[in-house]
């Protein structure tokens, strides 16, 4: 039987756990909804061939790529177009646009979040006006009907992109999964 | 409320009825409006019984337009010319630069005068698309009875005959091509190969200034335009700047031009790099008309300033309408020490000629060897 | 009376419930877990209708994602999915997914197709004559539906010009791409350069044209009016007439006073006339070229 001290006692480090619990468990549920960061881009450009990639062109790259997926991403989690914003070109601008209208017509999201690149140049132009590198690209894949979650992994999937020079940027013109390299 | 509602009543009937007086009743025929009539125009003198008066009523008949009272004061030595032409030597003609000015101030001096004639020298500053110009005149005046004339012995330009000529001359015409279902890679046309041969910069009065020559080394036309980036010792830049219209735009293949491009207000010892960029895109481009450049000459004007003048020569069968001359200045090594440029205020007609004077600091004078005259062309319609 | 762990345990009938009740529970989850199961095709290719088969039985939800491909639809377990050819145009990695309660789903990729298409980069559009490593060729082969065909494979090069032997080159694929490089020829002209991979081909040119003016040489005579000048027919150094249009820079001295004026090429000749009095010294300039000096004594 508690006495009255220990009463006050045990009511004040109880109230003072219930406040850390309920702090912790926010904590939790900020951490479980917290912001996707945005991708992560390395880029080896060591082996590109015939011709070397420059250094402000890596660094275009690099930025570009980011871009890239950073919209892709956007698109397909809200269904739309918009974010795209100018950076794929030819058959990845087209592909994808099919895809963000297949996935709106029946109701699907997807969501690529913590996403990591290792980017290879393994082609580089004579006059520089086209690219082709291999993406070892890490992320969570969440896929959605509404707001049910139909499939989630931890993925690792391998992409063969080709990338052209535009106006002020670097343009995705083809993404292509491959089983490897 | 009723001396407010009087009072009220009071101001919108004087109103109407000003109204009423000012669109209805007669008009004030003469003098600036807010000028008493009978009165002189501001500037104008009713008396014009010294030289620099008559020179000055003169010249405002000429900013005003009065072709007619302008006409009339001036004393023909060819007695051919006609009102006409005066008008048109003032006025401009044929889409020339003149035609788009208007004379914006003046200011007379007296050369030398007697009792019966004198010479003035008028600066004349003319307002025009391109800027202001300034152009430096001697007038020579007469006294006839109690009146000053102003002498009008301008020699009315040769009266080409009549011909056709033919145009042989390449042009070059630029076809985008389908965009829709173009494959990647098939529509490949790269732009023209151009290249800067020279860059110097250099302070001025005014600011920096950096400029040379750019060549087209190619085969095809080009649209260039030159910049220069103005970086200082911790590697930012100060300030960016274009050419603008002190270089030929439309290089032919293997033309020459010069540019400059001017930063004013900064100081030369702040700058540590110059990064230069030229920008050439395909256009469009014919190689008529053919401009020569006659008798070219350097020699101090009777101002003394240092002056490259000469005539433009216009060998082609088709309207110059503004003709822009540049020229870049060398030193006895070749290097380009300045660019000046000017523009010609009459069109330049087929088979015929027309002055040009391009200005050289003085500070120069002495450094300059050699010279280069181009000469850029702005026609109103493009056959 | 209190109910503790320790009673439950020493009572032998509630302890044998529970183990069953936990075997139960285990043999459901199995089974259920064997039920729902996705079969997808070891192979596929571009552009071909694939079956996917699910055990199992009851209705279910099946989703296909893939790259542009979204579809879902209600299907009958145990039965085969078939996915018709116009789902799988694209190569890529495919999710077949299907969802019961809970969902299961399997891996594939899609190869391409045959080629069908090449896409040929060749630079640059105009290129002076005689110089090493000007011409540069890119070849990646595409098939019917846009997918990058990276299996090997051998492209032919074929570069032609006019009164020149037929070069060709094989190059294997890398990358799915293949490229080259080549010097100009020495005539000026259209060079026909042609990528092919089995029946596809795909052809651009090349304009070859005049390198920079050669041996320029002018000639004159006194005219009423002033000079008339005008260049020899003007050519590179491997005798290509250099190209119409050209601009040739005539300039005559006299004294301190000069006249130039820029005249284009027509017809491999440029002249001009220029108007100026007393004995001249011409000379004649294209782009940083020089050409000889003529001197023409006053009439």
């Amino acid at each position: 039987m508690l006495r009255r001290a220990d009463k006050s006692y045990a009511r004040a480090f109880c109230s003072r756990g219930m406040l850390w619990l309920v702090g912790g468990v926010l904590l939790a549920a900020l951490g479980c909804f917290a912001t996707d960061t945005a991708p992560q881009v390395v880029l080896d450009a060591t082996k590109a061939a015939p011709r070397t990639v420059e250094a402000l062109t890596q660094r275009s790259i690099v930025r570009d790529y980011r871009f890239a997926w950073t919209n892709l991403s956007e698109a397909l989690a809200s269904n739309s177009a918009n974010p795209l914003n100018g950076l794929f070109e030819g058959t990845a601008s087209s592909w994808l646009h099919d895809e963000i209208s297949n996935q709106l017509k029946n109701g699907l999201t997807s969501r690529y979040l913590n996403q990591n690149h290792k980017l290879e140049v393994v082609f580089y132009a004579p006059e520089g006006d086209v690219m082709e590198l291999h993406d070892t690209a890490e992320y969570d894949l969440e896929v959605l009907d509404g707001n049910k979650s139909i499939h989630s992994e931890h993925a690792v999937v391998h992409y063969i992109v080709l990338m052209t020079p535009g106006a002020d940027r670097w343009v995705v013109r083809q993404i292509q999964s491959v089983p490897h390299f | 409320m009723k001396r407010t509602l009087a009072l009220v009543i009071i101001i919108v009937g004087v109103t109407a009825v000003l109204l009423v007086v000012g669109l209805k009743g007669p008009g004030i025929s003469t003098g600036t409006i807010g000028v008493a009539s009978g009165s002189a125009l501001p500037g104008f003198s009713a008396n014009v019984s010294t030289p620099e008066q008559a020179l000055g009523n003169f010249l405002l008949d000429v900013q005003k337009r009065n072709w007619d009272r302008a006409f009339s004061v001036v004393e023909r030595t060819n007695s051919s010319a006609t009102e006409q032409e005066f008008t048109q030597e003032w006025m401009g003609t044929n889409g020339g630069l003149r035609a788009f000015s208007g004379l914006e101030k003046y200011d007379a001096r007296p050369l030398h005068a007697t009792d019966s004639e004198a010479q003035m020298r008028a600066r004349l500053e003319w307002a025009t698309p391109v800027g202001p110009v300034e152009d430096v005149r001697d007038f020579h005046l007469v006294k006839r009875g109690d009146q000053w004339k102003v002498i009008w012995d301008e020699t009315p330009a040769p009266n080409v005959p009549a011909q056709v000529i033919p145009v042989n001359y390449l042009r070059w015409d630029l076809v985008s091509g389908n965009a829709a279902g173009s494959e990647w890679g098939s529509r490949n046309v790269d732009g023209p190969h151009v290249r800067i041969v020279s860059m110097n910069a250099v302070d001025s009065a005014e600011g920096s200034v950096v400029m040379g020559e750019v060549v087209n080394e190619d085969t095809i036309p080009a649209f260039v335009n030159v910049n220069a980036t103005l970086v200082d010792a911790s590697g930012n830049a100060i300030d960016d700047e274009s050419s603008f219209d002190k270089i030929i735009h439309v290089l032919l293949p293997k033309q020459v031009s010069p540019y400059r491009i001017d930063f004013p207000h900064i100081d030369l010892s702040k700058v540590k790099n110059v990064r230069m960029d030229v920008k050439a895109t395909l256009v469009p481009a014919s190689s008529d008309p053919v401009i020569g450049v006659m008798n070219q000459k350097l020699d101090a004007d009777a101002q003394g300033h240092s002056v490259l003048h000469g005539e433009l020569m216009n060998e082609s069968g088709q309207t110059v309408n503004i003709p822009h001359v540049i020229v870049s200045f060398y030193d006895n090594n070749g290097k380009v020490v300045w660019v000046s440029d000017g523009y010609v205020e009459q069109a330049l007609l087929p088979q015929s000629s027309e002055p040009f004077a391009v200005e050289l600091p003085k500070s120069l004078a002495g450094k300059v060897q050699n010279f280069h005259v181009v000469v850029n062309e702005y026609t109103l319609q493009k056959s | 009376m209190s109910w503790s762990m320790n009673t439950l345990c020493r009572n032998h009938s509630v302890r044998n419930t529970l183990i069953l009740g936990l075997g139960v529970v285990a043999l459901a989850a199995v089974a259920l877990s064997q039920t729902l199961n996705v079969r997808v095709p070891s192979a596929a290719v571009a552009g071909e209708s694939i079956w996917i088969g699910t055990t199992g039985s009851g209705s279910a939800t099946f989703y296909l994602i893939g790259p542009t491909v979204s579809l879902k639809h209600d299907v009958q377990l145990g039965s085969e999915i078939v996915v018709p050819s116009k789902q799988t145009e694209i190569a890529g990695q495919y999710k077949a997914v299907v969802c019961v309660d809970h969902c299961q789903s399997a891996d594939f990729y899609v190869a391409p197709a045959k080629p069908a298409s090449l896409t040929f980069l060749v630079h640059p559009s105009r290129v002076p004559v005689g110089q090493n490593d000007a011409i540069s060729g890119v070849a990646l082969a595409f098939d019917e539906f846009g997918n990058l065909i990276f299996e090997p494979s051998t492209v032919d090069f074929q570069l032609a010009a006019k009164g020149s032997a037929l070069t060709t080159r094989s190059v294997q694929t890398q990358n799915g791409i293949a490229w080259f490089r080549a010097p100009s020829g020495k005539a000026a002209g259209a060079l026909q350069v042609t990528a092919s991979l089995h029946d596809v081909s795909a052809r651009r040119v090349v304009q070859q044209v005049a390198s920079d003016p050669c041996n320029l040489r002018i000639k004159g005579q006194r005219t009423p009016k002033g000079v008339l000048v005008e260049t020899e027919p003007i050519r590179d150094c491997a005798g290509n007439p250099v190209p119409d249009g050209t601009v040739v820079t005539f300039t005559a001295k006299n004294g301190n006073e000069i006249s130039t004026v820029d005249a284009p090429v027509k017809q491999d000749v440029a002249r001009a006339q220029i108007q100026a009095k007393g004995t001249l010294v011409v000379s004649a300039a294209s782009g940083v070229v020089m050409g000889n000096e003529l001197r023409l004594e006053a009439q």
